[in-house]
């Protein structure tokens, strides 16, 4: 960012801050031979005078923990646990205690800036936020339009798309895309748990929560609360483990956090997880270990799932030579599963597609823990609870001229045919690949993008570039300048999630609640909310868009003839959604629980008889809601599904060339070919994905990723700690530092996503560490068309 | 007046650092790789893969372990370190010559240099920024996710700390020293 | 106030008293002297960021160094002494050169600590207001303090002429002396955590090398002055003796270092059957310590009986090398094994023994100290009559 983002300008405006030392105490390598390390400190000592706390909720990745802002003469000093959120019990983790620096960050987006150099060239000049909203409309010499875009397209709303990461405001950002009209809507879910979610949707009609508070058996496979920590999980059974009420059982490929609190590890084959469970269930079935009652009351086709497994032959000496988990090892696990069931627990994680089996595999996790009876039950899975809140107004216009997603299922021809279900978040990668091969059906010319970060989190950065560089209007909304938002034409900086009130959210859960994100300071330079964002914007465009829509709509053209302009106008006018303030929104979307608005403005939490329900238990525990009203079981063990059933067989999905029973199959086995390592991704805790990347406390635990590779492998190849290595495979390459280690296998290795950005203008950020994604292959998981990120094999050689 | 202690139920560690952090953040730490005042240490595991020990990988939060014999103190020339009104090992950088012997006296690597006041840091249990206000957690337990710490009152046979110390069994560090660490690790 | 009453020194224009008659060595003391200044101002510039040191060895070069000069100023007091204190009419020819040589290996030692210790003055204050009496360091400074003192009064009575006060505040000055010098070795020996440093042995070897490192010096300023000479016969009949005692010296040494490591890797003991193994395999403790400050020099007592002390000049040379690498080897040595062996970042390997390489900028200070030393020795020789003795008091 040559222009108005120096990357080396230090803190400015009004803001009082200690900042220590700063560059200018850059010890010289020159006289010392010790590493130097985090030379600049922005950490703000919490006084003893006076200072307001502002209950909040953190946004440093998706779990919205309770947090207690301390403000002190308008500075945030510190972030605290707040304690009455059920969810997050009374804690914050590294990354919602460095929330102070994605505040202070000094390379945040300040002002609205349009692009004056290339495309992805990372060149830009501030303007006033009028001038941004101007160039979304009317263009600059350096690109069109909306109102230019949308004429050549005959008012096709699907020529822009939407894309959005995961957030509390994502929804606002939603409504914009409704009332605008694409039919192309992207989130973070086909990159992230679209499989998971929609595996147990159809299976048990909902996604369950784990009950891991009371649960004494769990199997823990392919997630890793240690590490990618989900609330109240993490603190729910980690006090438990090693010999404390949970018997843990760690399925991963490598050696976790999570594995070194198990009582046992086994390092599954990547991609066999199906393997596993569909063994676990020919034990539990054949050797009738299951809940007959549950079964016999709320499964569907049990029979036929009893006959699959035994015709296929699911064994667990089968699943042996698939998974590498030794039968013995396969039969007890069925066999104490089956014994605490209900109070048993597959976890079902929530992570991104690894394998292309995924949806299958998340079938069959479901229809184990059914087997058990721990459905909706104390210890088991559970649906919950959840307290309903009030909607507001949104515009939804009907635009004859825009053109859908699916506009052709058939195989041959091009369309949406990557996958076999369009799920409401669409398949990024698919459409991705869809547009820059020249195969969409109708011309997909811009996007409006929020808080997401393609560049990143998308397998296959090379492609994402091109993808990003060939679209003629790029409106990015993000708080920092990151390696996507270098792609953009106009920026529109938001304020960071403790400059803002977000809309007001429930948690549902066995302890139901409703929690708010209260601002906690007024935003810094020029940044706003999105939903003021949306205000002027709208604002801006809605009249002119009209306009277009009027002179090809033909619909428009007849209700306008019949109704009037003015009157067909209020179903097109843009700015209605974003009328009242979300402080107006948040206080109507609660107006059914007296006190409950004060409550949050004061608490942050609000939940029916909390003031009777909540007290303190001890110096660190709390109590929410009471044993007896806790809501583990709402429907006494039945299933959400429309038929109250849990579906083993699911013929609709046949219709769609989807096994409508989990099914093994041989292209899903583990093979690596001789020399290559299979590439695994992951989380850490002190990293959320690229959304931390800059963030200079966490950056200060780790400076930069390291690839995991197997110890003795290592030594063979002459490759020692430290040692840069070159990885790369058909996507592209990365540097990295290596760290060799006997908790992965020989054949793969592995390191943290988030790290290796691109963008110049982000200090800490910049080119620390590798992309995962820049060396993962694109490959489209088959039923929701989610990536795929263990299928990539790499070569690695010593730089 | 107290004698101000804490007892860690280190299993529950799960090694994500937010003790550290949330430390930092509190008491205005610098940043760097060796500026801090807690952290959590972990063993290289043993074993090959895949015949791993779970065991050998136990995570184990720590910080300055608030000696009642504390050898930091007992060989600082300026009397820089000293023991508050409730038994706190806490520095004065005002009298701290930084003759570093403190950190060479040390068992438990719980010191380190402050650059700004270029003197000598560690733990003080949050004794001027949280205890300072009133508040009775400091900012590590009060942020840990799995709720390892409890700080407490050793003089106080009602404080939660003095129970969970009878009842359950604890160990300190390098007892042997005779420091009399004041961190008690339940086991 | 008459200086030159208080105590009796050479009156020469400025000009005469910066002429040396030695230009190398001149141009050495210059040159290291620069050096010293120039690390100075990048410490002032950069505090202990200009150092190498760490957390984990926070003690570095500096302290080695300033080990290095008070040892050698208690072992020319112990070798002053023989003369002047205890009245053995053998050595009474040494003691001036030997006391004045205390006092300026003393300041040098001083002016280098004084770039280690991060607040010098506020060390002086608060010595005085809030004495910590159970640190070594504090009766350490201090008696070194009171030893200076009292090594200047010896002096001025020497220069004086004053014998039998001179004696007085050099048998003070001698007993401070020691007890300054024990506690040195008592900074290490109280180390419990240390195992390596811990107990009886410091404080008892600093003596023990003190006298041995104070020969080697006597042995090197005479040699100096009477380069391309022979020594006078008193001063041989005292440098005879002391090659003699030396080797005695040099013996218990070596009987020393010896039980220390056996005892030290016996029954293989944790951290210090470590750390004692890991300085066994090191280079310089064999050549350094081993050969040049111990094999060689014994070596050639030994051959000739005690007899060359033209020889003894070099040999003393390379034992004054040894006597360096002695201190900076224990320095280093006591904070070999880590406190923390726990692994506490993400990508680490598991901490081992810690590493310390003195950065430049302690060097230059390091051995800047020398070039202190051998200027405030020259301006001494310059100013004061070093050799002239009474006949008898």
């Amino acid at each position: 960012m040559a222009v108005e983002i120096s990357r080396r300008r230090f803190l400015q405006g009004s803001v009082a801050m200690t900042v220590v030392g700063g560059m200018a105490m850059t010890p010289s390598n020159l006289f010392s031979k010790e590493k130097v390390h985090g030379e600049v400190s922005i950490t703000t000592k919490t006084g003893t005078g006076k200072a307001t706390l502002v209950p909040t909720l953190c946004e440093m990745c998706v779990n919205k923990c309770a947090a207690m802002a301390r403000v002190e003469n308008g500075v945030v000093t510190k972030l605290d646990p707040n304690p009455m959120f059920p969810k997050s019990r009374n804690m914050l983790c590294p990354r919602g205690n460095a929330g102070i620096q994605e505040l202070y960050d000094p390379d945040r987006l300040k002002y609205p800036m349009i692009r004056i150099g290339e495309k992805g060239e990372g060149k830009f000049k501030r303007v006033t936020w009028e001038e941004a909203y101007d160039a979304i409309l009317n263009g600059t010499d350096k690109f069109p339009g909306l109102a230019k875009i949308l004429d050549e397209e005959k008012d096709n709303r699907s020529s822009i798309f939407f894309c959005a990461g995961e957030g509390m405001a994502e929804h606002t950002f939603k409504i914009f895309y409704e009332g605008f009209g694409s039919s192309n809507w992207l989130n973070h879910a086909s990159l992230c748990l679209r499989t998971v979610v929609s595996g147990y949707g159809v299976t048990l009609g909902a996604y369950p929560m784990a009950d891991l508070e009371n649960a004494e058996y769990i199997i823990m496979a392919g997630a890793n609360r240690a590490e990618a920590i989900v609330t109240p999980d993490t603190m729910d059974f980690f006090k438990r483990t090693k010999g404390r009420g949970a018997k843990l059982i760690c399925i991963d490929p490598r050696f976790t956090n999570t594995a070194a609190k198990a009582d046992k590890w086994f390092p599954i084959k990547p991609g066999t997880d199906l393997a596993f469970v569909l063994a676990l269930s020919y034990v539990a079935v054949m050797e009738e270990l299951y809940d007959k009652a549950y079964v016999e009351k709320y499964f569907r086709d049990f029979n036929k799932y009893k006959n699959h497994l035994y015709a296929e032959g699911y064994t667990p000496e089968w699943a042996e030579k698939i998974t590498g988990i030794p039968a013995k090892e396969i039969y007890q696990i069925a066999r104490d599963f089956m014994k605490h069931a209900p109070k048993a627990v597959y976890y079902p994680g929530r992570r991104s597609t690894f394998a292309k089996n995924d949806f299958q595999l998340r079938r069959a996790m479901a229809i184990f823990q059914a087997l058990g009876g721990g459905i909706d039950t104390e210890g088991g899975l559970v649906f919950g609870k959840k307290l309903p809140l009030k909607g507001h107004e949104t515009v939804a216009p009907m635009y004859a001229q825009a053109q859908g997603v699916d506009v052709t299922r058939a195989k041959s021809k091009p369309g949406y045919d990557d996958c076999a279900i369009v799920s409401g978040g669409g398949s990024w990668i698919a459409f991705r690949n869809r547009v820059l091969e020249g195969r969409s059906v109708y011309p997909i010319r811009g996007m409006f993008l929020y808080k997401h970060n393609p560049m990143m989190n998308m397998p296959n950065s090379a492609k994402t570039a091109k993808f990003l560089k060939g679209l003629d209007l790029n409106v990015v909304i993000d708080i920092m300048p990151s390696d996507t938002a270098m792609y953009a034409d106009v920026i529109l900086p938001e304020c960071t999630y403790l400059e803002r009130t977000d809309p007001v959210k429930s948690f549902g859960g066995p302890e139901p609640s409703i929690a708010v994100r209260n601002k906690v300071i007024d935003p810094m330079y020029e940044t706003k909310p999105v939903i003021e964002i949306l205000r002027g914007l709208t604002e801006k465009i809605s009249k002119p868009l009209f306009e277009i829509t009027k002179k090809y709509d033909e619909d428009v053209q007849d209700d306008i003839a019949n109704r009037g302009e003015e009157e067909v106008y209020k179903d097109f006018d843009l700015t209605i959604p974003f009328r009242h303030s979300q402080e107006e929104l948040n206080e109507h979307a609660v107006s059914d629980y007296p006190g409950a608005y004060e409550a949050l403005k004061k608490h942050g939490v609000f939940y029916p008889k909390m003031e009777e329900y909540f007290k303190q238990v001890s110096v660190n525990e709390h109590r929410y809601y009471p044993d007896e009203a806790k809501a583990y079981s709402v429907a006494g063990g039945k299933p959400k599904t429309p038929s109250g059933k849990v579906e083993c067989n699911l013929k609709s999905m046949a219709r769609k060339g989807v096994d409508p029973m989990p099914t093994w199959r041989k292209e899903y086995e583990y093979s690596v070919p001789e020399g290559k390592f299979r590439m695994l991704t992951g989380r850490h805790a002190q990293f959320t994905q690229s959304g931390t990347a800059n963030n200079a406390m966490l950056h200060d635990l780790i400076h930069e990723n390291y690839i995991w590779i197997n110890k003795r492998v290592a030594k063979k190849m002459g490759i020692r700690f430290g040692d840069l290595v070159e990885v790369s495979s058909s996507a592209g390459k990365v540097q990295i530092k290596a760290y060799p280690t006997e908790k992965i296998a020989p054949d793969q290795v592995f390191f943290i996503h988030g790290f290796g950005e691109e963008s110049e203008a982000l200090t800490w950020a910049y080119r620390s560490g590798g992309n995962d994604n820049a060396i993962i292959e694109d490959v489209v998981e088959p039923v929701y068309g989610g990536a795929a990120m263990h299928e990539t094999n790499v070569a690695i050689r010593k730089v | 007046m107290a004698r101000y202690g804490m007892a860690l139920d280190y299993k529950n560690c799960i090694n994500c650092k937010a003790c550290e952090v949330a430390c930092k953040e509190e008491n205005g730490i610098l940043l760097g790789a060796d500026k801090h005042r807690i952290w959590v240490g972990v063993k290289e595991i043993e074993g090959e893969f895949p015949l791993l020990s779970i065991a050998s990988n136990t995570f184990m939060p720590s910080q300055c372990q608030q000696c009642d014999n504390a050898p930091c103190q007992e060989v600082c020339p300026t009397h820089a370190t000293y023991y508050d009104e409730n038994g706190v090992v806490r520095v004065d950088p005002d009298k701290c010559i930084l003759c570093s012997y403190c950190m060479n006296a040390c068992p438990y690597d719980a010191r380190y240099v402050d650059d700004r006041t270029v003197t000598v840091d560690k733990c003080n249990f949050c004794s001027d920024t949280r205890l300072a206000r009133g508040e009775t957690t400091t900012a590590c337990q009060a942020t840990c996710p799995t709720k390892v710490r409890i700080f407490g009152d050793l003089d106080d046979p009602e404080s939660e700390l003095s129970q969970v110390l009878r009842e359950r069994e604890h160990f300190t560090l390098k007892t042997h020293l005779g420091t009399e660490p004041k961190l008690f690790y339940l086991i | 106030m008459d200086l030159q009453k208080i105590i009796p020194y050479r009156k020469m224009s400025l000009k005469e008293l910066l002429i040396p008659e030695n230009k190398f060595m001149a141009f050495v003391a210059v040159a290291l002297t620069a050096l010293f200044l120039i690390g100075v101002g990048i410490y002032l510039v950069h505090g202990h960021h200009a150092y190498g040191v760490t957390r984990q060895h926070p003690w570095g070069l500096l302290i080695a160094v300033y080990i290095f000069f008070v040892v050698s100023s208690t072992g020319l007091c112990i070798v002053g002494s023989f003369g002047d204190v205890f009245g053995f009419k053998d050595y009474m020819s040494v003691s001036k050169r030997a006391i004045f040589g205390s006092i300026v290996t003393i300041l040098a030692g001083f002016a280098v600590i004084a770039f280690e210790i991060g607040h010098p003055v506020r060390m002086m204050i608060y010595n005085v207001l809030s004495p910590g009496l159970t640190s070594a360091i504090w009766w350490m400074g201090t008696l070194y303090g009171i030893y200076l003192t009292f090594m200047i009064i010896e002096f001025i009575f020497l220069v004086r002429n004053d014998m039998k006060r001179a004696k007085v505040a050099g048998l003070i000055g001698l007993l401070v002396g020691l007890a300054a010098h024990s506690n040195l070795g008592g900074v290490f020996g109280f180390l419990n955590a240390r195992v390596v440093a811990n107990g009886v042995f410091y404080p008892t070897y600093f003596i023990l090398t003190a006298f041995i490192t104070g020969i080697y010096l006597i042995f090197l300023m005479y040699g100096y002055k009477y380069r391309g000479q022979d020594f006078p016969s008193d001063i041989a009949k005292a440098l005879t003796n002391f090659m003699k005692i030396q080797g005695l010296l040099l013996a218990i040494l070596m009987f020393f270092e010896t039980w220390k490591m056996l005892t030290g890797v016996y029954g293989g003991m944790p951290e210090r059957a470590d750390v004692i193994m890991h300085i066994l395999h090191t280079k310089s403790f064999w050549l350094g310590e081993v050969l040049c400050g111990m094999v060689i020099p014994f070596v050639l007592i030994l051959a000739t009986k005690g007899s060359a002390i033209k020889k003894m000049v070099w040999a003393s040379f390379i034992g004054m090398i040894g006597i360096f690498y002695m201190r900076y080897d224990l320095v280093h040595d006591a904070q070999l094994f880590p406190m923390q062996t726990l692994k506490i970042r993400e990508y680490q390997l598991p901490p081992s023994f810690v590493e310390y390489f003195p950065s430049s900028t302690e060097i230059m200070i390091g051995i800047g100290g020398v070039g202190i030393c051998l200027i405030l020795y020259y301006l001494g020789t310059k100013l004061f009559d070093l050799d002239t003795m009474p006949e008898h008091h």
